[in-house]
């Protein structure tokens, strides 16, 4: 096959019968094949993209810090709901009767911040991630994700729905939360 | 051919050398992707799994600091492991087994405990309660090495309130910092870090 075979093939020298010379050359195909077969077992068992971290920092429990409480009109609080739907709210559920707007997440969620981030203007906005328990992990590492890309740089995860809340996702848009 | 040779030779070189076996774990978790470009550290690193089915996974990276912790933890839970179940416990790189079924799981061969479904390891919402043995080996890790950063490695389809569940066991014991470990996503075009 790959054997390159340069002795012998002469004959033109008058007759003389000389003895054949033997190859010096080695046939290297099973030792390639076998090269390339390790290669192949090395690049598929190695981790070559190490995977990356976001970091989460969460609110101290023990302590109780006092904080400036923030206008209501400010804060779109978003729920994550089930089959990979968000839904946001701007102000309180309390009493108000907000309009819910239901998003998918990615382009269309990203568009939602942006555009309330513009409303509301950059430093005041304030976002609320509150998942529900129809949300998976994949939503909310999405939505912490959308955080960093928009560059949204006050946001809260907040695991507690108040009772008006659970109230406005159930009449709204049929989630028990 | 000579130096096709070479050149194959060379590669097959450069990944024996660089290789990192993938450790082999205790369940496949399939993590979700963000623009984040921090890389995980090799070392000090406790690894807490969250399964698509909401199983916890526990695991620290130095086999030393491993036996250690089981010795902490057998001791608070008034369980001996003999040296060779720790050696043995040694060479996982991490676990979903409650305490009280550990030591029955240490004795089986390496066949059969592939066979086994780990049941993972239990939590509780308040994060502090009796049976949440977490809180143990998260403790007891950070008590063999105090240098220890966490890492939360979820599966994309891990509900919720199982995560808030491992939240809460971190929280109560005052761990506020923590990293999610996600695959590696392309950022938005002409989005620029800060």
């Amino acid at each position: 096959m790959a054997e390159i075979n340069t002795g012998g093939g002469g004959g033109h020298d008058g007759g003389k019968v000389r003895s054949k010379k033997q190859s010096t050359r080695v046939d290297m195909t099973p030792m390639v094949d076998l090269g390339f077969l390790l290669i192949t077992f090395f690049i598929l068992a190695t981790t070559l993209s190490k995977p990356s971290s976001m970091t989460l920092n969460v609110p101290d429990k023990t302590k109780q810090e006092e904080t400036e409480p923030i206008k209501a009109s400010n804060v779109m609080t978003v729920f994550l709901g089930k089959d990979n739907k968000a839904h946001y709210i701007f102000g309180k559920a309390a009493n108000e009767e907000p309009e819910v707007k239901t998003v998918g997440y990615g382009y269309e969620f990203r568009q939602a911040i942006q555009e309330n981030a513009r409303k509301v203007g950059g430093d005041k906005f304030v976002v609320v991630i509150k998942p529900t328990k129809e949300s998976t992990y994949k939503n909310m590492v999405d939505v912490l994700d959308e955080m960093a890309i928009t560059k949204t740089k006050r946001y809260a995860l907040v695991d507690q729905l108040t009772p008006d809340e659970k109230t406005l996702l159930k009449d709204k848009v049929k989630i028990d939360a | 051919m000579t130096a096709m040779t070479d050149v194959a030779f060379l590669l097959l070189t450069f990944f024996i050398l660089t290789a990192q076996f993938r450790a082999q774990d205790a369940a496949s978790i399939e993590t979700p992707s963000s623009i984040s470009g921090i890389k995980v550290p090799d070392k000090n690193i406790m690894t807490i799994g969250l399964g698509k089915d909401g199983k916890v996974y526990f695991g620290i990276d130095n086999q030393q600091e491993r036996m250690e912790m089981l010795e902490n933890v057998a001791a608070a839970k008034g369980i001996t492991f003999s040296p060779n179940e720790k050696k043995e416990f040694a060479l996982m790189s991490n676990f979903g087994m409650p305490i009280a079924q550990l030591k029955q799981y240490l004795n089986l061969s390496k066949e059969q405990q592939a066979k086994i479904k780990q049941p993972g390891i239990p939590t509780d919402s308040t994060g502090a309660g009796a049976n949440n043995e977490l809180k143990d080996w998260v403790f007891n890790s950070r008590k063999a090495n105090n240098d220890l950063r966490i890492a939360l490695k979820g599966d994309n389809l891990a509900k919720f309130p199982e995560f808030k569940n491992v939240l809460a066991t971190l929280q109560a014991q005052n761990i506020n910092k923590f990293n999610l470990i996600t695959g590696t996503e392309a950022p938005p075009a002409g989005w620029k870090a800060d």
